[in-house]
C-alpha cells in the first residue's frame, strides 16, 4: 500500500484541529497548533479552502466545526436525559462541550464516547447538593448505556439453585451477569430518577448513601435500589468470592443476625435468578443466539 | 446497463432505524430491503442486534458505514474490518460500503464525513487503501459520494472525476447519492447534470435518496424531510443512464412513521416504470 502523502496528512491534521476547536473554526485557524501545520492558512485561508459564491472559507469550515460538537452533544443528550434535567440545558451542554474537548472520540462507534462523563462531572462540577445528585444520576445513566450493549451471560435458573447441595454451596462461585452494574451512591438518585422520568415532581434530595443495581433482562434495561446487605452480597459475588464468603460479607450489613439474613437469602436468589441477574461461571460468556431467549445451560 | 459485479437490483428499500424496529417486526411491511448503519450494530450485543437478526431472516440487508475512513492518513483499522466482516456474515449482507471521505486522523474520530483534496496524490493513496480493504474483506466496497461543504484550493480535478477514477482504478462499486450530488453542487456552484455525466454507471450498484435543509447560502444533508423535486429529477436522469438500481430512502431526523417512509420511497417506482408497490417479505 502506498504511503500517505505528507501534504494530505498535514492537511487532515490541520482541518481536524480547526473543526474541533472549542471556539469555532476562526479561532481554530488562528491557533498555534494549526499555524504550526499550515502557516499559510493563518495568513490567507483562501490558499487552503476556497470560498464559494455565497460563503467565505471560514464559513465553510464553520459548517464542519458546528456539526462536530452538535452531533456529539446530541448523542450525550440522548444518553443523559435526567442529568441534563438536573443541571439545566445550558450547564449540561457546556459540560458536554468541555468533556468532548478533553476526551474526543477515539473509537469507530459512539458507544463509549461518554464513558468518562460521570468522572468528568465529579472533577469539574462545583460543590453542592445539585452537583452531587447530577453525578450520581450520570453514573446510573452511564451504567444503563453499558448494560444495554453488554453481552448477556448464560443465566442461572432458580431450578438449578435448588439442585445445589450444601457442600457445593460453600465453595460455589456465582457471578452476576456481565450485563449488570453495581453502584454505591451518595444520594437516593434512583428514587429521584423514578420520579423525574415518571413525570412526577422531583426535588433535589438531601445526601444519603444508597445502592443501585442496573441490569439487563433479555433486551430491557432495569434499575433497582438495593439495601446494604444485598449490595454487599452481589458485590462480593462480582469480585469472584465463593458464595459462603459472600454471604459472610452480607451478614455484616444485616445487623449481624444470621437467621434474619438466611430468611431473606432464598427470596433474593429467587428474585435475582428470575431477573436474569446471575450466571454460573465457566459457562459460555457470550450469547450468540439469533432469538430473544437465551439458551438454557445444561443442568449441573 | 448491468453493473460490473452483477449485483442485484434489490428494488426499493429504506434505512433501518431504531424507531421502526417494533413496527417492522410486528407488521413485516412491504419493503424490498433494508440498509443498516454498520456502526450501530458493532460493539453491542443489545436489543438492536436482536431486532436485526429477526429482520435479516426476512429481508435482504445492505451494510452502509460512516467510519471506515478510506481517505484518512491513519493506518487501516483491520480490527474494525474484522467486525464488519463478522456482521456481514451474521446478516448475510448483500454488499457493504461506506463513503469517499475521511472521518478522523491521529487516532481521533470526528464522526463526520470530511472531504479530501481532489489531487492525483490523494487519488493514488485512496485507490491503494480501497484495494487493500477490498482484498481483506474479499468483496468490493460500495462507496458513496458524500455531501461536501468546502473545496480545497489544492484540488486539481472536480469531485466527480475523482470519484470516477477512484472507481475504475480501485475496482470499487459506487453508491450514488443523488441528494448528495444536489447538495454538493449547490454548495460548490456546480451543475449536477454535468456531475452525473461523468459517473461510470457500470460501477453503480445502489442509489440513495434523501431530504436536505436549504439554508439559502448553502445546503446541509440533514436527511430530515421529503425528497425535493429537483432531486427526483436527478434520480430520473440516473435511471435513464444506468437502468434500475437498488434504491434506498434515508431519513434520519424528524423520522416519520414507517408507512410514510414507504410512501416516500415508492415514489421512485414511477421513474423505474413500476407500480408503487414493493415485494412482500420472504
Amino acid at each position: 500500500m502506498s504511503r500517505a502523502p505528507s501534504t494530505l496528512a498535514h492537511l487532515q491534521r490541520w482541518m481536524q484541529i480547526v473543526v474541533t476547536h472549542p471556539s469555532g473554526a476562526g479561532a481554530g485557524i488562528r491557533s498555534s497548533a494549526a499555524n504550526a501545520l499550515l502557516p499559510r492558512a493563518t495568513r490567507n485561508i483562501e490558499t487552503v479552502v476556497m470560498p464559494s459564491r455565497s460563503q467565505s472559507s471560514i464559513d465553510r469550515l464553520g459548517i464542519y466545526a458546528h456539526m462536530y460538537y452538535a452531533r456529539l452533544i446530541e448523542v450525550m443528550t440522548e444518553e443523559y436525559p435526567t442529568t441534563r434535567r438536573i443541571l439545566g440545558d445550558e450547564a449540561f451542554e457546556r459540560s458536554c462541550r468541555r468533556y468532548i474537548e478533553r476526551h474526543p472520540s477515539t473509537e469507530r462507534t459512539l458507544q463509549r464516547l461518554s464513558a468518562g462523563f460521570p468522572a468528568f462531572l465529579t472533577r469539574h462540577l462545583p460543590a453542592g447538593r445539585r452537583s452531587v445528585l447530577a453525578i450520581d444520576v450520570a453514573r446510573i445513566e452511564r451504567a444503563m448505556e453499558d448494560v444495554f450493549d453488554a453481552p448477556l451471560g448464560v443465566p442461572l435458573e432458580h431450578g438449578q439453585v435448588a439442585t445445589i447441595g450444601p457442600e457445593e454451596w460453600v465453595r460455589l462461585r456465582v457471578q452476576p451477569s456481565p450485563a449488570l452494574r453495581l453502584l454505591k451512591l451518595r444520594t437516593p438518585a434512583n428514587d429521584y430518577m423514578n420520579a423525574a422520568r415518571g413525570g412526577r415532581r422531583a426535588r433535589v434530595p438531601r445526601p444519603r448513601s444508597s445502592h443501585v443495581v442496573v441490569y439487563r433482562y433479555r433486551y430491557q434495561v432495569y434499575r433497582r435500589t438495593l439495601d446494604g446487605a444485598q449490595f454487599a452480597l452481589l458485590s462480593a459475588m462480582h469480585d469472584g468470592k465463593p458464595l459462603a464468603a459472600a454471604v459472610r460479607l452480607a451478614l455484616r450489613h444485616s445487623r449481624g443476625e444470621p437467621a434474619r439474613l438466611a430468611a431473606r437469602l432464598g427470596g433474593w436468589f429467587r428474585d435475582w435468578t428470575a431477573a436474569g441477574m446471575l450466571q454460573v461461571p465457566g459457562r459460555p460468556s457470550r450469547y450468540r443466539g439469533r432469538r430473544g431467549s437465551a439458551p438454557r445451560p445444561a443442568r449441573r | 446497463m448491468r453493473n460490473r459485479w452483477n449485483l442485484p437490483d434489490l428494488g426499493l428499500g429504506v434505512g433501518l432505524r431504531t424507531k421502526h424496529f417494533r413496527h417492522i417486526t410486528k407488521h413485516w411491511p412491504e419493503v424490498d430491503w433494508f440498509e443498516i448503519l454498520s456502526e450501530n450494530f458493532i460493539d453491542t450485543e443489545g436489543r438492536p442486534l436482536w431486532y436485526l437478526d429477526q429482520i435479516a431472516e426476512r429481508y435482504p440487508i445492505v451494510m452502509h458505514g460512516v467510519c471506515l475512513s478510506v481517505g484518512s492518513t491513519d493506518p487501516i483499522d483491520f480490527g474494525f474490518l474484522d467486525k464488519l466482516r463478522a456482521l456481514a456474515a451474521r446478516v448475510k449482507a448483500v454488499w457493504l460500503g461506506d463513503h469517499i471521505c475521511w472521518t478522523g486522523v491521529a487516532g481521533v474520530n470526528g464522526h463526520d464525513l470530511y472531504p479530501v483534496p481532489y489531487t492525483d496524490a490523494s487519488l493514488r493513496y485512496m485507490v491503494s487503501r480501497v484495494k487493500t480493504i477490498q482484498d481483506y474483506l474479499e468483496r468490493p466496497l460500495v462507496l458513496e459520494n458524500p455531501s461536501t461543504y468546502l473545496t480545497f484550493a489544492a484540488s486539481t480535478m472536480p469531485e466527480e472525476e475523482f470519484i470516477a477514477r477512484l472507481a475504475t482504478e480501485s475496482g470499487c462499486a459506487l453508491l450514488l447519492d443523488v441528494n448528495n450530488v444536489y447538495v454538493t453542487c449547490r454548495n460548490h456552484d456546480l451543475d449536477p447534470t454535468a456531475y452525473l455525466d461523468v459517473i461510470p454507471y457500470e460501477h453503480v450498484v445502489q442509489v440513495h435518496l434523501a431530504g436536505h435543509s436549504d439554508n439559502g447560502t448553502h445546503c446541509i444533508d440533514t436527511h430530515d424531510g421529503h425528497v425535493i423535486d429537483a432531486v427526483w429529477e436527478l434520480y430520473a436522469q440516473v435511471h435513464r443512464k444506468a437502468g434500475a438500481r437498488a434504491t434506498l430512502l434515508e431519513w434520519d431526523a424528524k423520522i416519520p412513521a414507517f408507512p410514510d417512509l414507504q410512501r416516500e420511497v415508492r415514489k421512485a417506482a414511477r421513474f423505474r416504470g413500476q407500480r408503487g408497490r414493493a415485494r412482500a417479505p420472504a
